[in-house]
């Protein structure tokens, strides 16, 4: 801070994208990467993958469709949404998401309903269900046939979704470029990472909660892809910082010079760091049932988020130091972050009424 | 605080040419004090018109007049704007016998020629006129404020009052009627002239040729053309600036829950 000039009268411009924003990134990135998580089992049928690759496939739903609600929230003329498929602008990554959302939903809820068919109908008639219950499971099973031709193509349909919106979100971001901070080459692969992670982190919580004693047993798998996203996290932030250090790009080294001279994003970049770092070994030594590094990873994806968010939204342009962003109790704030939870939780519930955790998590359907 | 300019030695360099230049200046009627003076149109719009401004930071008093005349024409909700003066203290060395002078810079959207808020717009709602003005069409504008993000020069905002994008329009309102900017309108020290690029005999025009090399622009290297020039623009005020930050923050959002 150069202490020769002080700003006496400026406008404080307010974050323009809201906490609303940030749980839409954290929730369509949980989704897309538990939607990962689920094709080992799922869709190539490897051992020791179907209960892991279910129960993941159960969070990217309830993720996947939680997360448009939170965008449409960010939006400040919501009712407006359909201007989006009225007036197509190509120039805009966002104008492009709004088609990319569509294609990786719809895929996923067909790729969901298809894998589950066969266990909706065996939950309708195994008699756990009240008969209202089990006639709505009867009628969602249409059948319980398996279809595998059509899981694949379902299937294709969420991958190539999935990668559009992992593509889309990243870009949307890198390319304001009057955000020094969003306009580095790297943010898409830490959005992509960290969104693995979290769905890494958020299938080992639906299996801890599975009820089955051998949680840890069985999340051998996810224990080993969680080490290696954080591993690459670390990796890919040490290149961030060495690029920026180095003044080797020009972009991340500006990035860099708006953050580092304030003691709170310091301590930012060690948090996040040092939790990265702490997850790494926890997975790789002690990862226990895997509810304390389910936890980290997810809490590391939405700081990720929240930093990047709002905390970039709170560099001024022009003006100097920094605007301070406190965060409001109501809907545009803590509000719409506890709802945004409290939607996840209704559709969580909604759809294991139908489908317990426990049916999800056996490894022989 | 004394209330001394700070400008860059090239504008307070009294060389024969710059010295020639005010003097031919000083022979003009000054554009502002002329609309005042008249309420009569004080500006025709040719078909080929491209609007631009030209702000002389050596002529700012800081006075925030046009910041004030901003809110009224425009209704520019509490806690927003559309144009502000800046306003920075700035110490002073030991040779010029006052520990600080001001430094003022008004701001307001550069309507750039090439303006990163156009394309990154999800539905074409913000678009670049022929005449030059970058506006937002508030029909079609879903208030995603991604414009808002894109523009390097913070020049815009949500209006929480129409939940849109918004920002200056060079007073586009007031041009379809003949009548300058209203911040131009007001400006008490006649350092905002507004006019046509496009003819060259214009005031602007011939002001703008007049000031060669001390003409500047904000942010040039992010090569977005602005169309808002400034002279007697500090170097160090030309990006985001290096010092303490202000303390004032207003915040509305989520206020009306
Ligand atoms: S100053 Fe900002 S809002 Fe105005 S035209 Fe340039 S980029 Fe767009
Ligand atoms: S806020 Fe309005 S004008 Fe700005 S990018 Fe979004 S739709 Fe376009």
């Amino acid at each position: 801070m150069n202490p020769s000039i002080v700003e006496t009268v400026n406008v404080a411009r307010e974050v323009a994208w809201l906490p609303w924003a940030v749980q839409y990134f954290f929730l369509i990135g949980l989704s897309y990467g538990a939607f990962l998580l689920s094709l080992p089992g799922i869709v190539g049928r490897r051992r020791g993958w179907a209960g892991i690759s279910r129960l993941a496939l159960l969070g990217a739903l309830v993720c996947g469709l939680a997360a448009p609600v939170a965008l449409l929230a960010d939006l400040h003329q919501p009712g407006r949404f359909y201007h989006f498929y009225q007036f197509f602008t190509p120039s805009s990554w966002m104008s492009w998401g709004s088609f990319f959302i569509p294609v990786y939903l719809g895929g996923l809820v067909l790729y969901a309903w298809l894998a589950f068919r066969p266990l909706l109908a065996q939950q309708a008639t195994d008699g756990s269900l009240s008969p209202r219950l089990a006639r709505l499971a009867r009628t969602l099973a249409y059948g319980g046939l398996e279809s595998r031709g059509a899981l694949l193509a379902a299937a294709a349909v969420a991958l190539v979704g999935a990668a559009l919106v992992a593509l889309y979100t990243g870009m949307e971001v890198m390319v304001v470029r009057a955000r020094p901070l969003w306009d580095t080459p790297l943010l898409p692969v830490q959005f992509a990472l960290t969104a693995l992670a979290g769905g890494v982190g958020l299938t080992l919580l639906l299996k801890r909660f599975s009820g089955q004693p051998d949680a840890a047993q069985g999340s051998i798998p996810l224990f080993r892809a969680l080490a290696a996203t954080q591993a690459l996290a670390l990796l890919v932030g040490a290149v961030w910082l060495l690029l920026g250090l180095t003044g080797l790009s020009p972009r991340h080294a500006q990035a860099l010079a708006e953050v580092a001279p304030s003691a709170a994003w310091r301590l930012t970049a060690v948090w996040a760091a040092g939790s990265t770092a702490l997850t790494l070994w926890l997975a790789l030594r002690r990862p226990g049932s895997g509810l304390l590094i389910g936890l980290l990873a997810m809490h590391s994806a939405w700081m990720m988020r929240w930093t990047i968010f709002i905390g970039g939204q709170e560099i001024p342009k022009t003006g100097a130091g920094f605007y301070q962003y406190q965060l409001p109790l109501g809907y545009d704030g803590l509000l719409g972050i506890v709802g945004t939870g409290g939607l996840w939780v209704a559709l969580f519930i909604a759809l294991t009424t139908l489908l317990p955790v426990a049916r999800l998590n056996r490894e022989a359907a | 605080m004394t209330q001394t300019q700070i400008c860059p030695p090239e504008a307070v360099e009294e060389s024969p040419a710059s010295a020639s230049r005010r003097n031919f200046l000083r022979g003009l009627p000054v554009i502002t004090a002329g609309a005042v003076g008249a309420p009569l149109p004080a500006l025709a719009g040719q078909p080929g018109s491209r609007w631009g401004m030209l702000v002389d930071v050596r002529k700012c008093i800081g006075c925030q007049a046009c910041t004030i005349a901003c809110i009224n024409e425009n209704e520019v909700p509490e806690g927003s704007y559309r144009t502000i003066v800046s306003t920075y203290s700035v110490k002073q060395p030991e040779a010029a016998g006052q520990p600080a002078g001001t430094y003022v810079l008004p701001r307001l959207c550069n309507h750039c020629d090439n303006p990163p808020c156009i394309p990154v717009c999800p539905v074409g709602a913000t678009f670049k006129r022929e005449d030059g003005l970058v506006l937002v069409d508030g029909d079609r504008c879903v208030g995603c404020a991604y414009c808002v993000q894109a523009c390097p020069y913070d020049a815009r905002y949500i209006n929480h009052d129409t939940g849109k994008a918004d920002k200056c329009t060079f007073c586009g309102h007031r041009l379809e009627a003949g009548l300058l900017p209203a911040c131009v309108e007001t400006c008490v020290g006649g350092a905002r002239i507004f006019g046509d690029l496009n003819d060259p005999k214009g005031e602007l025009s011939r002001r703008i040729a007049a000031a060669g090399d001390s003409l500047k622009v904000l942010k040039p290297e992010l090569g977005t053309k602005p169309r808002v020039f400034y002279i007697g623009l500090d170097p160090r005020f030309a990006g985001k600036v290096a010092g303490q930050g202000a303390l004032w923050n207003p915040q509305l959002h989520g206020g009306r829950s």
